[in-house]
């Protein structure tokens, strides 16, 4: 009786931590497809990323009070995060794609900047204040849209594995220009650099 | 014009839609925010922001580990 109870309340928590950040669920959504998919790592990174936050945000945890920068920790300046960037590009994009040696360094450079954004923000920005709810709706169209669009390509392949030319996916699209060093590296350095822009935000 | 034409403009389509937006919110009393201001507004709490920065490390998952 007390564990049906006991299981009771940590669905109801789960739900209500569910209904009120449903970043959550998406996580949870999303690595439950990159799991069957074949994408064990990815699974493990999204699903164990939305569990602790789950649990986060059930306990309700307190945001960090100060960003990361009045709190006396050093943040490198745009400058070194370029050049490190740009090495770290160099290096691992030497390897092919998918091989042990980038899996390690991507997931390391992506493990670190998650455990960063959970200690708080980099900076304080000033608050935009509250957006026109037809700006949202715009941009939320628009990044919908192309997720539905991305979706339809995928679905389109003759299997979730097997590309295709006549609907190519954005993975397709790119393959011809991961398959080379240079194109490898000036991708990864753009991802870093796009981390770097929203982990100032 | 054959179906990857169609998909490719597709995606061109969304990419000049946000080229699109951006410039809008670059007007001075457009009611459309920046991408800066969305994602700003996004990552204000922990679960927005590390759901957003989840969501870039995903990406360079999908594209470069196994």
């Amino acid at each position: 009786m007390t564990e049906s109870r006991s299981a009771a309340s940590v669905v109801r928590a789960t739900m209500a931590v569910v209904v009120r950040e449903p970043v959550v669920a998406i996580m949870l959504v999303a690595a439950f497809f990159d799991g069957v998919s074949g994408n064990p790592i990815h699974a493990l990174l999204l699903g164990g990323v939305a569990v602790v936050l789950g649990r986060d945000i059930a306990l309700g945890e307190p945001n960090p009070p100060m960003p990361l920068e009045e709190r006396g920790l050093w943040l490198p300046s745009g400058w070194t995060v370029a050049a490190l960037s740009a090495a770290f590009a160099l290096v691992v994009g030497a390897f092919p794609r998918y091989s042990w040696p980038t899996t390690a360094g991507v997931v390391a450079a992506a493990a670190a900047a998650i455990a960063v954004a959970w200690r708080g923000p980099l900076m304080s920005r000033p608050d935009p204040g509250p957006l026109s709810r037809q700006g949202v709706f715009a941009w939320t169209a628009v990044l919908v849209a192309g997720a539905l669009w991305e979706l339809q390509a995928l679905l389109l392949q003759p299997s979730l594995t097997v590309d295709s030319q006549q609907h190519p996916t954005i993975s397709t699209l790119t393959d011809p220009v991961l398959a080379t060093h240079l194109g490898r590296t000036l991708i990864m350095f753009a991802w870093l650099l796009a981390g770097w822009f929203l982990m100032r935000q | 014009m054959n179906s990857h034409d169609v998909t490719v403009l597709g995606y061109a389509l969304v990419v000049v839609a946000c080229v699109g937006l951006q410039l809008l919110s670059l007007w001075p009393r457009s009611r459309v925010p920046s991408f800066t201001a969305l994602v700003r507004r996004a990552m204000r709490g922990r679960p927005g922001r590390v759901g957003v920065i989840t969501a870039w490390a995903w990406l360079g998952l999908h594209f470069f580990a196994r």
